[in-house]
């Protein structure tokens, strides 16, 4: 039996020592003898057909070395998109645009100089001649008859129609039909959420290294799934993966953006191919918000059909999924979860929601964090918030009395998912007591009749982690795995190295997944190493970092570790003299049980003699390391709930924050500090796009109008309130360890719980918050329109 | 986001750089603070040919104050920020602008030439009747602010040969209280809309008022809500109707911070809170 | 190159030799000629604080200035902060109260939460936020930032 003395604990983080001295290598850190940088003609155009591009003038500027349009491409693949749902139409990533462009933004060119500035230069040279096309970037009206076509082969812009059936795993089948003729009352609810995204602080970037002799490409890049980019890279290149080598440097910042495949990993690895020097991309800010994939907006229309009592009988609803111009590599899956979370922790097993991927001439939507889990928590807690309206329950009760309950576990979800295990009702009575509710309430009425508008926002949530089990994704037609392998060596000395496919994006996953292994080995962390980052190294990674998946690579940890603990009992055992049954590993040694001091191996003196080869048992073979693949038996479900306390100001439309409070359920936790650190980080992006943060697309012209951080906003100091936290622990009793993924849970509920306190401070007016980013301007005027009505 | 390429000088007087001005014609920028500029350069919006660093004329950095204030158009918005010789209003507005690493490089030369509509400080120094020198090959000429914004925006009605040398701030009359507000999204953040006053009272009968306005099309002073103001009895009501005035003649714009109506409405809440700050005995020197 | 200068920058209490064109920014200088890449570029427009120095002990964007600009100042960058085998207070505090993740954001953040707290010794959370909000963190939502600084403000004011 060993004892726990690293899960758990808020181990210092073994990543800050190089960061906080500046000594961190970044993607433009990095730069081989003889690179050369290059940079990207975009399209300055939403819709246009390319007629021709001359490349002359850029080619004869001083110091660019290669210029590639479309016509260089040939024999070159696109990327795939990765979820193809039954009827989905065909859409890929092309390396550079083809006969027309779809976004502004586009690639059209790469321009490969001595320096960036001179690759700069040479960008204005290239000159593409455009015939401009009508364009469409509203997503209702591109699905109207009339609207331009963007993609000819989908025959219009809607790439997928998927109805969710409303049947659960056990095959049981609801009625919705039934439900809403039932029903006291029926809610309905039009949201509209804003298009926002990760915008990382470091923005995008690769180094391509062409070794011409071995014939192997060296591609130094974010990636955040890298053996997934080195395979579909060698299927875009037409080369083979042994040809690849990917090599991840520190990453600043990634919340799902970098999970993709972007056309310039194909088309920095052209450049080295064919100059036979290091080729250098930097994607720079103005870019990033053209080029690096957007998230959530989506127009979603639901209705709730309720008892009077408050009891949900049924949901239904539609969502519309702005797609962008084309599918990137999740494609349609952010709007798939959607509608899988739509149902949240309530008992409602009437469903029906009919997703539609939706085509515009807009930067393609893709992986952002929440992966539109967001959006579905936002469009059912506002419902919750309309229907406790209309039913005149308070919204806390009206919650209460619908949670799916502890003993309810595992629960069958009307939209076909399982959620592991959970305790709704306590996560709520938790945040309520935090906020001190009852208390709250009386102060509002006081506060109110001062003119101080306060309002109380709930938001619970459910949190569909640890993605998930290969032959599930499988049948979600989820073209890649959701495992991840770990191999752990124990050296001759007794220490430990742990290779990981991992990627780490900021949040710890060195120090995380060496707290795993010092733990269930019983070894100090120090003798720990943990190495990621190498594709040639490490195992390979079926879905890679994702913020909600340090719990798959936790379990595959352990599981390695328990062969390696079976294996060195064997060992020990023949060592000692002894029956493997009577032999334990303990505390790091390995001893016959009873037997005390004189019957014990230190780990090293086991992985020693593994070395050295000489009495290893029959059936086992000499060294001591193992390799565990861990598909997870199923996805993991965490939930919370969070409250906010907002003042309006009414004149100006601005929201403060009074106060917020989070409880938060992700299973067993490994690291407390570096949880606490995900939440506030999750959070700070959940309240960016509640509040702040908006891609805007001028509806006139098509053009992308955020193209700066002067006007996309994101949160500064000032716009967020201190965080209270509090942990409830629920161990999934499916995934080893009990550990639960937990890194995007923080933004999850921010938006409806905010926009449930706007709705709620603005109750004299009856305004009904149903748009984000919730903006001073929008605020204002729904108060006009709700004053105007009256 | 590199810039284009320039050639480069860096003048160490006055006379240096108005030379260097008139040679290199109206394809040179004027390198101040940089903090407005660069992010042009580095946007390629801005691609002059020769840019003119003035950083190295000393002579341009002063802050005296004797009565009225004195101010070489090179001083930095941080020393103008700590120094004791800083007008009241000055003085509200100031830690509004930007950031700190902004403010330690930007210059009040250089916000006035600049003239974004959404900046503080040319509609405070309207508000205080300040003057601009600006000096050229030829000789030098003196003008008001408000002469010198008319109602241009990212630029101003001087011409391409003259260069901001000092500004001068007169000393306020006995009693003169001020008021500040600004909307903004973020903190630091370019206004939305923003109100600075200057009033005198006596008794509780405002004698006279100067409302200046930013984050519309240009900055401006509110001359109507000025002549309103005049005899009225310091109250609620007085300023509401200040209020209601500055919202109409306010030259409103909009964009996807704030639009028009939105913002053309905060005018009129802003000019009720910064009369209300002014006539707060504590708050409003 | 023919518009190529050559001039002389003060970094880190060395003087360094650099071989430029005007136009190339200060951050470009002190990241590719010099090597110090500790100072980040998040934006190249002023707007995040990630390449944050200081010129003559006052926090300046890096990336809007011009390399030849800084001749005859003393800049300071987050490799100029601390000793090798002893860290500043500040870095120290950031890592024990866990305020950095990517650490991206974290040299400028460091530099400007110095600049800050020399200015004020013994700051609320409110003013420390009010202080440093010029510069832009994405991982941590601020609140570790806001613990790091304060407490590296008590073990500075000693």
């Amino acid at each position: 039996m060993s004892t726990t003395t690293w899960i758990g604990k808020s181990a210092a983080r073994r990543e800050d020592a190089p960061l906080i001295r500046g000594k961190g290598c970044y993607i433009a850190d990095i730069a081989p003898p003889g690179v050369v940088q290059m940079a990207i003609v975009r399209s300055p155009f939403p819709h246009a057909r390319i007629n021709s591009i001359d490349t002359s003038a850029a080619l004869a500027l001083d110091g660019v070395h290669l210029v590639l349009t479309a016509a260089d491409l040939e024999g070159i693949g696109a990327f795939p998109t990765l979820w193809r749902l039954p009827g989905q139409k065909h859409s890929d990533t092309p390396a550079l645009a083809g006969d027309k462009v779809r976004y502004v933004g586009e690639p059209v060119a790469a321009v490969v100089a001595d320096t960036r500035y001179i690759a700069e230069d040479a960008l204005g040279l290239v000159d593409v001649d455009y015939d401009v096309l009508d364009h469409v970037v509203d997503t209702e009206k591109a699905i109207e008859d009339g609207a331009p076509v963007i993609n000819e082969v989908w025959g219009d812009n809607i790439v997928i129609d998927y109805t969710f059936p409303g049947v659960n795993a056990l095959g049981e089948e609801g009625d919705v039909e039934g439900a809403f003729a039932e029903a006291d009352h029926v809610v309905s609810g039009k949201f509209r959420i804003g298009r926002y995204s990760g915008i990382p602080l470091e923005t995008r970037g690769l180094v391509g290294v062409w070794d011409e002799i071995a014939q192997r490409l060296t591609l130094h890049s974010e990636s955040q799934v890298a053996h997934l980019l080195r395979t579909e890279l060698a299927g875009a290149l037409g080369i083979p993966e042994t040809a690849i080598r990917i090599l991840t440097p520190n990453i600043g910042g990634a919340f799902g953006n970098k999970w993709d495949r972007y056309p310039e990993d194909i088309l920095v690895s052209l450049a080295t191919m064919r100059l036979g020097r290091p080729v250098k991309w930097i994607e720079d800010r103005r870019e990033a918000f053209q080029a690096t994939v957007h998230g959530r907006e989506q127009v979603q229309e639901w209705e709730l059909a309720v008892k009077s009592d408050g009891t949900f009988l049924g949901l239904r609803g539609r969502v519309l999924s702005d797609q962008g111009a084309h599918l990137h590599s999740t494609g349609i899956g952010p709007a798939w979860v959607t509608g899988a979370v739509a149902p949240n922790q309530y008992r409602i097993p009437n469903y029906q929601c009919q997703v539609l991927g939706v085509g515009t001439n807009k930067t393609p939507n893709s992986t952002f964090r929440g992966f539109g889990g967001p959006e579905g928590i936002f469009g059912i807690e506002r419902m919750v918030d309309k229907a406790a309206r209309t039913l005149g329950i308070d919204p806390a009760a009206l919650r209460a009395h619908n949670y799916i309950q502890a003993d309810e576990f595992p629960y069958f979800s009307p939209a076909g998912g399982v959620y592991d295990s959970g305790n709704y009702p306590e996560a709520l009575s938790k945040a309520l007591e935090a906020v001190n509710y009852e208390e709250l309430r009386a102060e509002q009425k006081t506060l109110k009749e001062q003119g101080v508008h306060r309002g109380i926002g709930i938001a619970s949530y459910i949190h569909v982690s640890g993605f998930g089990p290969s032959a599930i994704l499988g049948m979600l037609d989820y073209y890649t795995g959701g495992y991840e392998g770990s191999t752990v060596k124990i050296d001759p000395h007794g220490k430990a190295t742990v290779y990981t496919g991992m990627i780490p994006m900021g949040q710890g996953t060195e120090t995380t997944l060496a707290q795993v292994a010092a733990d269930q080995l019983a070894i100090d962390i120090a003798d720990v190493r943990v190495v990621w980052g190498d594709t040639d190294q490490t195992p390979y990674t079926g879905f890679g970092s994702a913020g909600s998946r340090s719990n798959v690579a936790a379990a595959a940890v352990m599981k390695a570790i328990e062969e390696i603990k079976a294996k060195a009992v064997r060992l020990g055992a023949q060592l000692l003299e002894a029956d493997a049954e009577d032999v334990e590993y303990v505390d790091g040694r390995v001893s016959v049980k009873g037997a005390g001091e004189m019957k014990s191996l230190s780990l090293g003196e086991v992985a020693q003699e593994a070395y050295w080869g000489h009495h290893i048992p029959e059936g086992d073979q000499p060294s001591l390391e193992a390799t565990y693949v861990y598909d997870p038996a199923n996805f993991t479900t965490a939930f919370g709930t969070h409250i906010a306390v907002v003042d309006v100001d009414v004149e100006t439309g601005q929201i403060e924050f009074v106060k917020y409070v989070v409880v938060d359920d992700c299973g067993t936790i490994i690291n407390p500090l570096l949880v606490e650190g995900q939440i506030h980080g999750a959070l700070g992006q959940g309240l960016g796009g509640a509040l702040l943060e908006e891609f805007v697309y001028d509806s006139e012209t098509g053009m992308l109008l955020t193209t700066s951080l002067m006007d996309y906003l994101l949160p500064t100091f000032t716009d967020l309130p201190e965080f209270e936290t509090h942990q409830l622990v629920t161990p999934s009793p499916s995934s080893e360890g009990g550990f639960k993924g937990m890194g995007e849970a923080g933004c999850f509920p921010a938006a409806p719980a905010v926009a449930n306190a706007v709705c709620d401070a603005l109750a004299e007016y009856g305004v009904e918050v149903d748009q984000t980013p919730i903006t001073p301007n929008r605020v204002w005027r729904l108060i006009e329109e709700a004053k105007a009505n009256t | 986001m590199k810039p284009s390429r320039f050639d480069y000088s860096a003048p160490t007087t006055v006379d240096e750089a108005v030379a260097l001005i008139s040679e290199k014609g109206p394809d040179a920028k004027i390198l101040a603070g940089g903090q407005s500029l660069v992010p042009l350069l580095n946007f390629r919006l801005a691609r002059p040919e020769s840019l003119i660093d003035i950083n190295g004329v000393d002579e341009l950095d002063y802050v005296s104050a004797n009565g009225s204030m004195v101010i070489g158009g090179l001083t930095r918005l941080t020393t103008l920020e700590e120094s004791n010789s800083t007008n009241g209003l000055m003085a509200k507005a100031l830690p509004h602008i930007g950031h700190r690493a902004i403010r330690n490089r930007g210059t009040i030369g250089g916000s006035l030439a600049h003239n974004d509509p959404a900046a503080e400080l040319p509609a405070v120094l309207m508000v205080l009747n300040a003057e601009v020198t600006a000096t050229s090959s030829t000789g030098e000429r003196t003008m008001t602010v408000s002469e010198l914004v008319g109602e241009r925006f990212f630029e101003t009605t001087l011409d391409d040969s003259e260069m901001i040398t000092e500004v001068q701030v007169p000393a306020a009359g006995v009693g003169t209280r001020y008021g500040f507000a600004e909307f903004s999204r973020r903190h630091g953040d370019f206004a939305i809309a923003g109100v600075a006053i200057a009033i005198t009272v006596t008794g509780s009968t405002v004698e006279s008022a100067a409302i200046g306005a930013f984050g519309g099309a240009h900055a401006v002073r509110l001359v109507g809500a000025e002549a309103a103001l005049v005899g009225c009895e310091l109250a609620d009501a007085a300023f509401a109707m200040a209020g209601e005035t500055a919202a109409a003649e306010f030259p409103t714009t909009s964009d996807i911070h704030g639009d028009a109506d939105y913002r053309r409405h905060l005018i009129g809440v802003l000019t009720q809170r910064a009369l209300r700050e002014s006539t707060d005995k504590e708050v409003g020197v | 190159m023919s518009d190529v200068i050559s001039f002389d920058l003060s970094v880190n209490g060395e003087l360094r030799s650099v071989s430029a064109e005007p136009r190339k920014t200060l951050a470009d200088v002190l990241r590719e000629d010099l090597g110090l890449t500790g100072t980040h570029l998040g934006c190249e427009q002023g707007g995040c604080g990630a390449c944050t120095v200081l010129l003559d002990g006052e926090v300046v964007r890096s990336c809007l200035m011009f390399g030849v600009q800084a001749q005859e100042t003393e800049i300071t960058t987050i490799e100029g902060i601390g000793s090798t085998g002893e860290l500043h207070p500040m870095q120290a505090a950031f890592s024990e109260y866990h305020g950095l993740q990517c650490g991206f954001c974290t040299p400028g953040m460091i530099l400007a939460a110095i600049d800050f707290v020399g200015r004020n010794p013994d700051p609320s959370a409110d003013e420390i936020r009010e202080g440093l909000n010029g510069n832009i963190c994405r991982c941590t939502g601020y609140q570790k930032i806001v613990e790091s600084v304060a407490a590296a403000a008590t073990e500075m004011s000693g």
